[in-house]
This record gives structure tokens, C-alpha cells and sequence, in this order.
């Protein structure tokens, strides 16, 4: 017994599909094909979307007659680089956290960059010691708490978060996100490894609901009541305050924004940052772009795209983010959350964030 | 259609070496380098992982996975046979309809569902919303209601996704049976269904029951969503958040070893059972005619299914296409779609062409380690995406130093950085399907068929092409058809593989879905189920018409 279609309707199925298949076939190596670097293009490899990329992008086209090619991907792009090795046809690797940014640098992905306007633009403790990537962009990991169901000063360091007083009543995305993996190693760094598991566990142990969601969700579950307080980036508030959904900006409305430990090391901050490929086939087209996201225009951007505050000292935060006040950044090298990201993650398995 | 190819495993050596054998052996090498680039990775050092992943997470992520695969399993079971059941069966009103409405979940990502699922059982949502106007509850501790992030949450998505795969090859084996069977059982005033019905589809349904649980395993987006701890989700801890990419690379061949045990484990159990048929059963099985009470029964079985796979989430979509400006996102999108649909049909191409070429050299032509490499070169299957993706990037890496070496050349590739590898990687991972969908084909055809041709004066090749390849012209189009709709909404590796700028829908809906962006991603996820449609229509016009 097998699949009788009327035969003629199967032959002349068929044949379309062979002239289409063929066809198809032919149009998919014309477009994406390897395509020889040109001088005037350079290729990206990102971990932030696209459409949040875009606006740099176009921006540095304006200015600079360079086109610019993406492949976004979350995770995985450091593999592919290594498969890549010498042929690979990328010039630029933008992450969205130290700890990737630093596995590229671990794999030897990244090339060096000697330049003096990145030197300037970027202060030391946001670059590698040995040039081979740069911060563009820092994001504060703090605490939202409710406007309605929490004092406005209940909450001073992200340390408060393990206190018995919170029991049921804190929200978090998972441990193993890296937003969270850099947080704990930020902590493993102040108070050492034994405090910060002793506090990891007390948190969790005050967790409203099994840590689930994005940062954003966190802002939702506080408006619907599900808890008080929540572990987010600072620009996801913004994104909900100020984007076109009228739901989140009630979201937003909900909660206020914590700027943890200012009588202390200050907030925890982590970068958005990139570097040149090791095997980039237009170095000089890489090095334009990079030092392009360090200069006042692109700096401002990120103000403006998505609310992250710039690395560049002489330029204000862009948008409405002027307006939210300065605060204390913990200034610990940036490298040192990477270093220490395994050791978090363990410690994130051990008490079951 | 694994367990199907899996009892192709024994049979005579071949006597000679021929064309047919070495292009095949060649083919599967091939298909086969990228998990064997992986198991290579696996071998490397751990740094004394395990350790502290057993004493941790690990069992958790078992116990996790265990129950989600009884859970997804028993589920679309239920949904699959039941519905395919009545639908072979009975007559009743909106018969025709079901019997195709009934396939288009499987044009749903699962990952799409969960987004829609939690939009619509969330406090916010419209049913907790409903149910606190009804009752006057204020606050969330006021009332108890199930959380959708959950593994019973993640059972319930996956199954109404997921039940088609079975719906689809046990309608099939209803509808094969003979007619005589059933009339046996009515003599004998035995039941129909438990006593000839299921226990003869049982090798569909386990067929079925074998694609639904390689899915689960494998996915990746919608436990990640719920936060369902099962081991995949571990592959990734491990990997991006221990730089340990060897350890991630054991854990998933870990989870690949135990899917494949299971399928043995079923094989064995039935292998001394013996599932004959005789060909084309003498009557055409006829419908049983039902009263009213009846109908209404065979409606709601299929209703249940259809509400919570399609209508319910396709609601939520169109509510936040409706709800939103789409003006500026439309062109993208219809570039979007071409390209989805055109990358779809040519690897849908390519893999129907690898499985017939390898399921006619494993039936005519090669011996047993012809039959037993083209089985291993479809466990493809079973491996999460992007774990699939490294190693096929691993062995596309290790080709491409080869070709360059050989031309002169540090930077000329054959596959790397552009659509070769994707297509590679397709290959790879829905050989499955396609060769599942050939094999069952193939076994239909009478043993003799091709020996009648050749004593009738025509050689192997104008065999193939007078008798048996347009009797497999059914068999290709739907492997076809099923691997069309599975690389239309392929994520992880499309993601990690595609060349610059180019974009298929679940990729450009992922950037958004990603950030819980539904209100974006709401128009590119629709389309892909309607870019679905036509598939599933094609697909349902041949399981009709099938036998």
C-alpha cells in the first residue's frame, strides 16, 4: 500500500517544484553565498538584536560610506568563529556581557586594537588591560521595589535582599542568566565566596515564585502583586516608561528603581562591549566602527536606543536618562566578574536560583 | 518511523560493492561527521564537572526530563489517537473539516505557543481577569490558579503542538487496517478499538510517540520559558555559564544515549510480535454511521485538541496583530517570508532527495552496514539544536581547512559563512524525517515489485524510474512536506548559522520574543503558521487518499 495521487496531479506537482527547486536553489548561493570582504563593508557578529543594533548601524554608514553586515545570535558565535579560524569573514564582535566578552578573549578570538581614540574615550577599568576589547555602554543590575507596598528606604544595599523581612516577597529571573551570574560574582568579590552563597541562599529561600521571566516580567509581577521586590537592569524601566505599550508603562508606574549600596561600593554594573576578530579581513573598517560606538554621537545613542548609560566620561547619558540623577557604580574591574562567573554559577546551582 | 527503520537494522551482507552502496556510505559519512565532531568534543576534559553537577542540578534535570517526556508522551497520545480514531471510524458532521484543522498545531513553534499560553493564563490575561470579575477577588492571594510557567504548563504547550506527529501516522495505520479485523471483533462483540485498532497501530503510534519525544528532549525555548529544569536546560548552564562546553557537549550525548535506549528498549519489547498485512484489504473500511449523542462526542474529541493547539494560541497572536501598528514592520516581514519559504523548500529538497537515494541503496542495493549506516545517519534527531549546530560548525570547519589547503587559499570556504552549512545542518538534523517518511513507503511496496520489473527486461536504474520511484512520489512529497514545515520554524540552529543579514521568520520573531516582545513578534509568528497552511493541506489531501 503506498500514497496513490492521481498520477498527472503528482507529475505536474512535481515538475513546478523541480523548476522551483532549482531555481531556489540557485538564488539561495547567488545571496548568501561567501562573499570576498570588501573594503568599504564590514561584518558583524552580534549578541544584541538586531533592531536594537540598527540605529548604530545606520548612524555609522551616514558617517563613514562603510555598509555594515549582522548575524545576531545569543549564544554559540565564539563556536563559530573557532570553526571559522582564518577564513572566518567577521571584523567585529559585540556582546552584551563581560563574561562573553571575555570567553572571546579566552578562545584568542579577539585582535588587539591600538587606538589612541579608544584609549580616551574608554576609562581603563571598562577596557582589557591589553586592548583587545572595550566596553561602550554600562547597565546597572539594582532592585525595584513597589510604590505601594514598600517603603521608599527599606531597601539600601542588594545585601537587604536576604533578610528574613522579605520572605515571600522577591521576584527574580533565573540564577544562570548572565545578568544575574555577574551579579553574584560582583558579590563573590565583595564579601567573598562564603557570605555570598550564605546570602544567595537567603534570598532564594525569600523568593515569592519560582525565578522565571525576563527583567520586565519582574516589573509585571510587582504591578500584579505577586511580590515587592525584584532584581532588574536599570533600562528596562525605561523601556516600559517610555516605549509604546501602554500596559508596561502601568508596569513601570508600579515600581521604583533602587540604586543599591550608594554609601558602599555602589551598584553593581555591567558593559555592553566589543572588539575586532582576530582574523578580520578589514581591520581598518573594524577599528572605525569601534571607535565610531565610543564617540559623542553613538554614546548618546545608547541613551537613547535603549537607556544604558555611556562609558565615555565626557558624554552625558542620552534620552531621558540625564534626567534619573547620577549614582555610585562599583568600580571593580570588569574583568574580575568574568573570572569569577564559574564560581557564581556554582554557587546559583547549590541554592537553587 | 525511527522504530520503523530501526527493525531495518539486520539482513544479509551485501555480496558486492556497487555505485548505489559507495554513494550512500559516502552520503551518511558525511550526515554523520558533525555527531561524531560532537562526541569527539565530549571526549575532551571536563575539569571534574560531574562532580558537582550530580551532587546538584543533575538529578533534578533527569527527574525534569523524565517526567516531561511521560508527561508530553501520555498527552499526545490521548490527543493523537483519539482523534485519529473517530476520524477514521465514524461519520459525523465537520468530519471533512477536523480531519485537516486537526494537523495545523504542527505549524506552530512550541516556543510561539508558550509565549501565547502565558499572555492568556496570566494574572494580566484574559481568563484570570474573567474569573476575578466573576468572583469579586482583588489580589492574587485571593484565589488559586495553576502557573502556566510549569512543567504540568510545559507538558500541556508541547502535547498540543506536538500530538499531530501522531495523529498523522496512526490515522494512517487506522485506515490500513482491514476492514475484516474490525468486522471480526463485532462478531465477537469485542471492542473495536482495544481489541484490533490499537494494538495493530501500535508501531505507529510508537513511530509517532518516537519523533514526539526526540522533540521534547531537544527543545530548548519553551523550557527555557517556563523554567522547566530539564536537562537540555543544563547543556546550556553548563556551557555559557561554566565556559565548559566539553561537559555540555556529555550531557547532551547523554540525553541523545537515553532517547535512543528507550526506542530500543520498545523494539525489543515488540520484536517478537509480528505486524503483517496482506496488502490492499479486500473491502474499503467503511465508516460507522452514529446517532446524534454520538457526533456530538466525535466533535468534542477533536474540538479539544484544535482549541488549545490552534484556536487559543492563533487568538492571542491576532489579538496583538490587531491591536498593534504593523504598517512599518509589513515589507520586512514579506521579505522575511520569501526567504523563509524558499530556504524551507530547497532543504525540504534536498533531504527528500538523500532519503530516497539512501533508503533505494538500502533496500536494493547495499548489505547490512549499507541498512545500519543510513539508520545512524537519522539520529540527528535527537540532539538539542544547538548542540547539533556546534558540531556540525566543528565539521564544517575541519572540511573547509581541507578545501582551503587543497586550493591555496587561508580563506576560501565551501560551507562555512554561507547557506551550505545551514543546509548541511538541516540535513543533519531532519534526516529523520524525510528517510522515516521514505522507509514506511518503501516497506508498503510489494518485495517483488522490483524483481517482476527486472525479469520483465529492464535494468536497476530504469527500474527505479518506471516502477518504484513513481510509486514513491506519495512518500517523498510528504517527507517533503513534514521537513518544510519543520525548517519553516527551526530556531537554534538557523540562528547560530545563517550568513549575514539573512533572516527566516522564527529567527526575526525570536529577536523580539526573546525580550517578551509579543506585540512585535506577533506578526512574523502568525506567518508562520500561515506560510504552514498549505503544507498541512497538501499533507492531509495525501493522508486521505493514502492506501
Amino acid at each position: 500500500m503506498y500514497f496513490a495521487l492521481p498520477k498527472a496531479a503528482a507529475r505536474v506537482a512535481l515538475n513546478r517544484c523541480r523548476t522551483v527547486i532549482l531555481a531556489g536553489f540557485a538564488a539561495l548561493f547567488v545571496v548568501g553565498g561567501p562573499v570576498a570582504a570588501s573594503a568599504a563593508e564590514i561584518n558583524i557578529y552580534s549578541h544584541r538584536q538586531q533592531f536594537l543594533l540598527q540605529p548604530f548601524l545606520d548612524a555609522f554608514t551616514a558617517e563613514t560610506g562603510i555598509r555594515t553586515r549582522v548575524v545576531y545570535a545569543a549564544k554559540g558565535l565564539a563556536q563559530r568563529l573557532l570553526a571559522e579560524g582564518e577564513a572566518s569573514p567577521a571584523d567585529v564582535i559585540l556582546t552584551v556581557d563581560i563574561s562573553r566578552l571575555s570567553e572571546y578573549a579566552d578562545l584568542d578570538l579577539l585582535a588587539p586594537v591600538n587606538s589612541p581614540v579608544l584609549e580616551a574615550n574608554v576609562p581603563a577599568h571598562l577596557r582589557a588591560s591589553d586592548n583587545r576589547w572595550f566596553a561602550f555602554s554600562t547597565r546597572a543590575r539594582l532592585v525595584a521595589t513597589s510604590v505601594d507596598r514598600v517603603a521608599e528606604d527599606a531597601i539600601a544595599d542588594i545585601e537587604d535582599l536576604g533578610k528574613p523581612e522579605w520572605k515571600g516577597r522577591i521576584c527574580s529571573r533565573k540564577g544562570s542568566h548572565v545578568y544575574n551570574r555577574s551579579l553574584m560574582a560582583s558579590i563573590i568579590a565583595a564579601n567573598g565566596a562564603e557570605a555570598a552563597e550564605a546570602w544567595a541562599s537567603d534570598m532564594v529561600a525569600n523568593f515569592a515564585r519560582k525565578p522565571q521571566g525576563n527583567d520586565r516580567a519582574q516589573a509585571k509581577a510587582i504591578f500584579q502583586g505577586q511580590c515587592d521586590v525584584a532584581i532588574m537592569n536599570h533600562y528596562y524601566y525605561g523601556n516600559m516608561l517610555y516605549g509604546d505599550q501602554a500596559e508596561q508603562k502601568d508596569w513601570a508606574n508600579a515600581i521604583r528603581l533602587v540604586f543599591t549600596n550608594q554609601d558602599g561600593r555602589g551598584t553593581h554594573v555591567n558593559i555592553s562591549g566589543g572588539g575586532m576578530a582576530r582574523h578580520s579581513p578589514n581591520p581598518d573598517g573594524a577599528r572605525r566602527f569601534l571607535e565610531f560606538l565610543t564617540t559623542p554621537v553613538a554614546q548618546q545613542l545608547y541613551g537613547e536606543v535603549n537607556f544604558e548609560y555611556p562609558v565615555n566620561p565626557n558624554v552625558a547619558p542620552g534620552g531621558v536618562l540625564s534626567s534619573w540623577g547620577d549614582f555610585r557604580r562599583d568600580d571593580l574591574a570588569i574583568e574580575r566578574l568574568a573570572e569569577l562567573a564559574p564560581d557564581a554559577q556554582m554557587i546559583i546551582d547549590r541554592v537553587g536560583w | 518511523m525511527v522504530a520503523t527503520f530501526l527493525s531495518y537494522w539486520s539482513g544479509r551482507p551485501a555480496r558486492h560493492i556497487d555505485g548505489w552502496s559507495v554513494t550512500a556510505v559516502v552520503i551518511c559519512l558525511f550526515i554523520l561527521g558533525p555527531i561524531l565532531a560532537l562526541w569527539m568534543m565530549a571526549f575532551g576534559d571536563s575539569q571534574g564537572l560531574w562532580g558537582h553537577l550530580v551532587s546538584t542540578v543533575l538529578p533534578r534535570y533527569v527527574l525534569n526530563t523524565v517526567l516531561l517526556m511521560v508527561g508530553v508522551g501520555v498527552l499526545t497520545t490521548l490527543f493523537g489517537v483519539s482523534t485519529a480514531w473517530v476520524i477514521t471510524r465514524y461519520s459525523f458532521v465537520g468530519k471533512r473539516i477536523f480531519e485537516w484543522l486537526l494537523l495545523l498545531p504542527a505549524a506552530i513553534p512550541a516556543y510561539i505557543i508558550a509565549y501565547t499560553y502565558t499572555d492568556f493564563l496570566e494574572y494580566a490575561g484574559p481568563v484570570q481577569s474573567l474569573l476575578r470579575d466573576m468572583f469579586g477577588w482583588q489580589r492574587p492571594m485571593d484565589y488559586w490558579f495553576p502557573d502556566i510557567r510549569s512543567l504540568g504548563g510545559a507538558v500541556l504547550v508541547m502535547s498540543t503542538v506536538l500530538y499531530p506527529y501522531i495523529y498523522m501516522v496512526t490515522r494512517i495505520a487506522f485506515r490500513l487496517t482491514p476492514a475484516s479485523l474490525f468486522e471480526i471483533a463485532l462478531v465477537h462483540d469485542r471492542s473495536q478499538f482495544w481489541s484490533v485498532g490499537l494494538p495493530l497501530a501500535r508501531p505507529a503510534i510508537t513511530a509517532g510517540l518516537a519523533l514526539v519525544l526526540m522533540e521534547v528532549v531537544s527543545d530548548f525555548g519553551t523550557v527555557e520559558y517556563f523554567a522547566v529544569e530539564t536537562i537540555t536546560l543544563g547543556i546550556f548552564n553548563v556551557w555559557l555559564g561554566m565556559n565548559n562546553i566539553v561537559a555540555a557537549a556529555q550531557i547532551s550525548l547523554f540525553g541523545f544515549v537515553f532517547i535512543l535506549s528507550l526506542l530500543a528498549l520498545e523494539l525489543y519489547a515488540r520484536s517478537r510480535q509480528r505486524f503483517a498485512g496482506n496488502g490492499k484489504s479486500a473491502t474499503e473500511l467503511q465508516p460507522l454511521q452514529i446517532g446524534a449523542k454520538g457526533q456530538i462526542g466525535c466533535q468534542a474529541v477533536c474540538a479539544l485538541p484544535l482549541l488549545l493547539g490552534f484556536v487559543i494560541p492563533v487568538g492571542v497572536l491576532l489579538k496583538f496583530v490587531l491591536g498593534n501598528p504593523i504598517a512599518n514592520q509589513l515589507d520586512q516581514v514579506i521579505d522575511t517570508v520569501g526567504a523563509t519559504m524558499l530556504m524551507a523548500g530547497v532543504a525540504a529538497s534536498l533531504i527528500v532527495f538523500v532519503s530516497t537515494l539512501l533508503v533505494l541503496a538500502a533496500t536494493y542495493r547495499g548489505g547490512i552496514m549499507v541498512r545500519r549506516l543510513t539508520v545512524a545517519a537519522s539520529s540527528g534527531y535527537a540532539i538539542p539544536g544547538t548542540m547539533l549546530a556546534i558540531g556540525v560548525l566543528v565539521f564544517a570547519g575541519v572540511v573547509d581547512r581541507t578545501y582551503a589547503g587543497m586550493v591555496g587559499d587561508p580563506r576560501a570556504t565551501l560551507l562555512l559563512g554561507g547557506v551550505g552549512i545551514l543546509l548541511t545542518a538541516y540535513l543533519v538534523r531532519f534526516q529523520a524525517v524525510g528517510y522515516g517518511a521514505l522507509m514506511s513507503g518503501i516497506r508498503r511496496l510489494p518485495d517483488n515489485m522490483m524483481n517482476a520489473s527486472r525479469v520483465l527486461g529492464n535494468g536497476f536504474g530504469s527500474s527505479l524510474k518506471r516502477v518504484i520511484l513513481p510509486l514513491l512520489r506519495g512518500s517523498m512529497l510528504a517527507g517533503g512536506l513534514l521537513c518544510f514545515v519543520d525548517i519553516m520554524k527551526e530556531l537554534p540552529i538557523t540562528l547560530l548559522l545563517r550568513p549575514f543579514d539573512f533572516e527566516t521568520l522564527a529567527t526575526y520573531t525570536y529577536q523580539f520574543a526573546k525580550d517578551e516582545m509579543l506585540e512585535v513578534a506577533a506578526l512574523p509568528a502568525l506567518m508562520i503558521v500561515v506560510a504552514g497552511l498549505v503544507p498541512v493541506i497538501l499533507m492531509n489531501n495525501m493522508l486521505r487518499r493514502a492506501g
